[in-house]
């Protein structure tokens, strides 16, 4: 696949599969096009040349918030909540789609089970919450889509390393419940522990792939990721 | 058009206009054509701060009527016209200097606005200090001469022409252009936008003072609120946006077309060419931003090389 | 001190629709980014339906809303899908630029449009009980104008439910404050627009009923109004309704103040010198949250 804005081409050559159940993280440094290959699967950009697939049939010409249905549901980067809305306005957004719609109330009990602090939150206005609350909040709002892909991008970014830990602890249940996950992060070491397949994608192109526990090993990818005072 | 080519089909369309009193005695065509000399002046001078330094002045009526006023005072009270004019012209460009620094701190679509605002302050103070309709002394009226009128309208009009055409070649319009473009990386180049757009503002201004001291010259009577309507700066819009934006061209002959229209559709339906020029207009806004100049440019490019598409 | 309550009461009065005619605008900036500078226009339109439902079909003009209202919405969808949908594929700083000179054509060309079909005279619903004056304390408050306002908080308050308690309203406040994040929250961000653009052209069409038989009409009432309706969102803000319909109220009180301090002719000016000095000292600010 091959993505551009404009005459700049972000991507190009990119083949990536995340089979059903997986949990597969895309690291990177900044500008490898990461963000672009989100964008990309989500419908925001159109890719220049090849093909997304989900479940067996082509996304191109999908719109973005269709996509949302076929069951690809993102937690962007920079969260993106609704900030003047209350927390349980921004979850019920999360399933404005028809068929989400029928089963909101169950999930969102089920939301606030993840994140209990969220049912005590509900009234206030998401802007006024912490930056790991407001996190919570754009991962229940992507779940409440019901998806079968769940896309994280940059999910620890501007966290204490305690609030990670717990955030990746919900990201390994929300997957041991069926949901295949996308994990674009930057915090290297965190993601390839929480992952099982990784990417490693340099300059738009893919410069590696693997097991993560492979390549958590890899004296390459420790050197270029981890930096030298890795263990 | 190339430069040299375009200079010389601009000298003879002036010698040739230059004749036309000499030749024709009908007064109604000289009026026609003065309606077209003092379009071309206001869409030019209102196409300096849009078309190059790419701010929306919707106050434009605003300076042509401050032109207005200054210049009807000072001539009826005697002094000689030409020396009015400039003074007209100097109260618009002190107004705009004034303002100016306060509405460019607007960007975009609130300068617009902004700028409307102030126009209409204007014009309802105006008519509210000067309610009475402004006729001229019954010798003047026994003296006037409508090729005087025609000949000034000639030479302003010519003047604006020169003006931008000069502007477009020059380091200053450059810099303008840049700010329209973007205003942000033109400051971060070095260009100084603010002076800039001051500059801009002040030569429109003058040009815009200098025609509305024209229309106190040569209307006998008319409410000093008027050249102060807002009509005068969206004639001036309509007709820069359909024959092209920031272009020499574009407001020459957008003025030869609106005024023809208007003056064409006024025997049966007044007010009708507004409803084709919105619509033309809008049209241009959302399908062909360059107007007619960029029409004819892909016209040319067709002709010129067939089955070559643009 | 009589007359200046008096005074004080009609401005409050007035008040009322110049929030109502700005609720039409705010919703449609805030949520498409587009300017409609053609909002006075609508306005103007919607008074001129009225208008003909009382004169041809005697349609008392406060039951003709139910048809102006709707036959507004379906208006504002043509012009969506006609105009102002084309507008808004563009960046936000070319949309909201695009959107302005769009919105000028089009003021143009209904006027002229209405000049046309309408003629230029000034017109204005005389019902049976349009003289019916309440007196209050000495205070004379016309019935008309006190059930315009009325109807005008109705409306208002009816359109803060919808926004905050139906599905697409939310969608439509969602949007508004961030567009790319409800497209991948699964929101139709097109029908949301299209959805806020039709809500804008039914007040403004609501709007233009109440001038008509309040008030009076004509071709050349758009630019006025669409300038008190600029002025009124300038100074509420954007965001919230009641919030731009307190604006309308302060923005009419203000004028009876300053017609009283200034004299009859000058009341228009103050509030436009306050929109231009507030417009400068918060340059970017006002219209960002």
């Amino acid at each position: 696949m091959e993505a551009a804005y404009g005459p700049f081409l972000a991507l190009s050559g990119v083949t990536l599969t995340a089979r059903p159940g997986e949990i597969v993280a895309l690291l990177g440094p900044n500008g490898a096009g990461k963000t672009t290959l989100i964008r990309c699967i989500t419908g925001l950009l159109r890719p220049r040349a090849g093909a997304i697939r989900w479940e067996g049939a082509p996304l191109d010409g999908v719109p973005a918030h269709a996509i949302v249905e076929r069951g690809i549901a993102v937690v962007p980067e920079g969260r993106r909540l609704f900030g003047a809305m209350t927390v349980e306005e921004n979850l019920e957004l999360g399933a404005f789609a028809p068929r989400a719609r029928a089963r909101r109330t169950a999930r969102l009990e089920h939301v606030y089970t993840i994140f209990p602090v969220l049912r005590e939150r509900r009234r206030q206005l998401a802007r006024a919450l912490s930056g790991g609350q407001q996190q919570m909040v754009a991962i229940g709002r992507a779940l409440m889509a019901g998806p079968t892909l769940l896309i994280l991008d940059e999910p620890s970014l501007g966290l204490a390393p305690r609030l990670v830990e717990s955030i990746f602890d919900v990201l390994r249940e929300i997957n041991r419940s069926g949901v295949s996950i996308l994990l674009v992060e930057q915090n290297v070491q965190a993601a390839l522990t929480l992952s099982h397949r990784a990417y490693l994608l340099e300059a738009g192109r893919v410069a590696g792939e693997g097991s993560a526990a492979v390549l958590l090993e890899d004296p390459r990818v420790r050197r270029a990721y981890l930096g030298p005072l890795a263990r | 058009m190339s430069g040299r080519r375009s200079r010389a089909v601009g000298l003879a369309a002036a010698i040739a206009l230059a004749a036309v009193p000499l030749v024709v005695r009908r007064d109604d065509v000289l009026n026609f054509l003065f309606l077209v000399l003092l379009s071309v002046t206001l869409a030019e001078s209102w196409n300096i701060v849009a078309g190059y330094a790419g701010q929306v002045n919707l106050g434009h009526a605003a300076f042509f009527g401050l032109g207005a006023l200054t210049t009807r005072a000072l001539w009826v009270a005697g002094a000689p016209v030409l020396a009015a004019m400039v003074a007209g012209a100097a109260v618009a460009v002190v107004f705009a200097l004034l303002v100016g620094a306060a509405a460019f701190r607007l960007r975009g679509a609130y300068f617009a606005i902004g700028t409307l605002a102030l126009g209409e302050i204007l014009r309802i103070t105006v008519g509210n200090v000067r309610a009475e309709i402004s006729t001229l002394p019954a010798a003047t009226i026994a003296g006037y001469r409508l090729a005087h009128r025609y000949y000034l309208a000639l030479a302003l009009a010519a003047v604006s022409v020169v003006v931008v055409a000069a502007l477009g070649g020059s380091r200053l319009g450059l810099g303008m252009r840049a700010i329209r473009e973007d205003e942000e990386a033109a400051e971060a180049s070095g260009v100084g936008a603010l002076r800039l757009k001051l500059l801009a503002l002040s030569l429109s201004t003058a040009l815009a003072g200098l025609a509305g001291g024209l229309f106190a010259y040569y209307h006998i009577s008319y409410y000093p609120a008027h050249p102060f309507s807002p009509t005068w700066t969206f004639d001036s819009l309509l007709i820069t946006f359909i024959g092209g934006v920031g272009t020499v061209h574009g407001p020459l002959l957008g003025a030869v077309f609106y005024v023809f229209l208007k003056e064409f559709l006024a025997i049966r339906w007044v007010d009708f060419h507004l409803l084709i020029f919105g619509a033309l207009f809008v049209a241009i806004v959302l399908l062909l931003p360059g107007g007619l100049v960029e029409a004819a440019a892909r016209l040319r490019a067709l002709t010129r090389r067939p089955g070559q598409a643009c | 001190m009589t007359p200046f309550l008096q005074q004080l009461v009609l401005g409050l009065l007035l008040g009322g629709l110049y929030g109502l005619a700005a609720a039409g605008l705010s919703l449609v900036f805030g949520v498409l980014k587009v300017l409609n500078v053609a909002h006075g226009q609508l306005i103007m339109l919607g008074g001129y339906g009225a208008f003909w439902l009382f004169a041809l079909r005697g349609l008392d003009p406060f039951a003709s809303l139910a048809v102006v209202i709707p036959a507004a919405l379906v208006a504002g969808v043509i012009l969506y899908w006609a105009l102002f949908g084309w507008v808004v594929r563009a960046p936000e700083e070319t949309r909201v630029k695009n959107s302005l000179l769009v919105g000028f054509g089009l003021a143009l060309a209904l006027e002229a449009a209405a000049v046309r079909l309408f003629t230029a005279d000034e017109r204005s619903i005389t019902t049976g009980y349009a003289g019916a004056v309440l007196s209050v304390g000495g205070l004379a408050v016309p019935v008309v104008r006190l059930a315009s306002l009325a109807l005008a908080l109705l409306l208002i308050g009816g359109l803060h439910l919808a926004l905050a308690r139906w599905r697409w309203g939310r969608a439509i406040r969602a949007t508004a404050e961030d567009w790319e994040a409800a497209l991948l929250t699964g929101i139709d961000v097109r029908r949301a627009y299209l959805l806020a653009f039709a809500l804008g052209t039914a007040l403004a069409g609501a709007a233009g009923t109440l001038v008509s038989v309040g008030y009076s009409i004509s071709p050349s009432i758009g630019l006025e109004w669409t300038l008190k309706a600029l002025v009124v969102v300038v100074l509420a803000g954007l965001g919230s309704m009641l919030g731009t319909f307190v604006g309308g109220l302060v923005l009419g009180l203000a004028e009876a103040v300053s017609a009283a301090a200034f004299g009859g002719p000058y009341r228009e000016v103050v509030g436009l010198v306050v929109f231009f000095v507030v417009l400068v000292a918060r340059p970017r600010g006002l219209f960002v949250r």
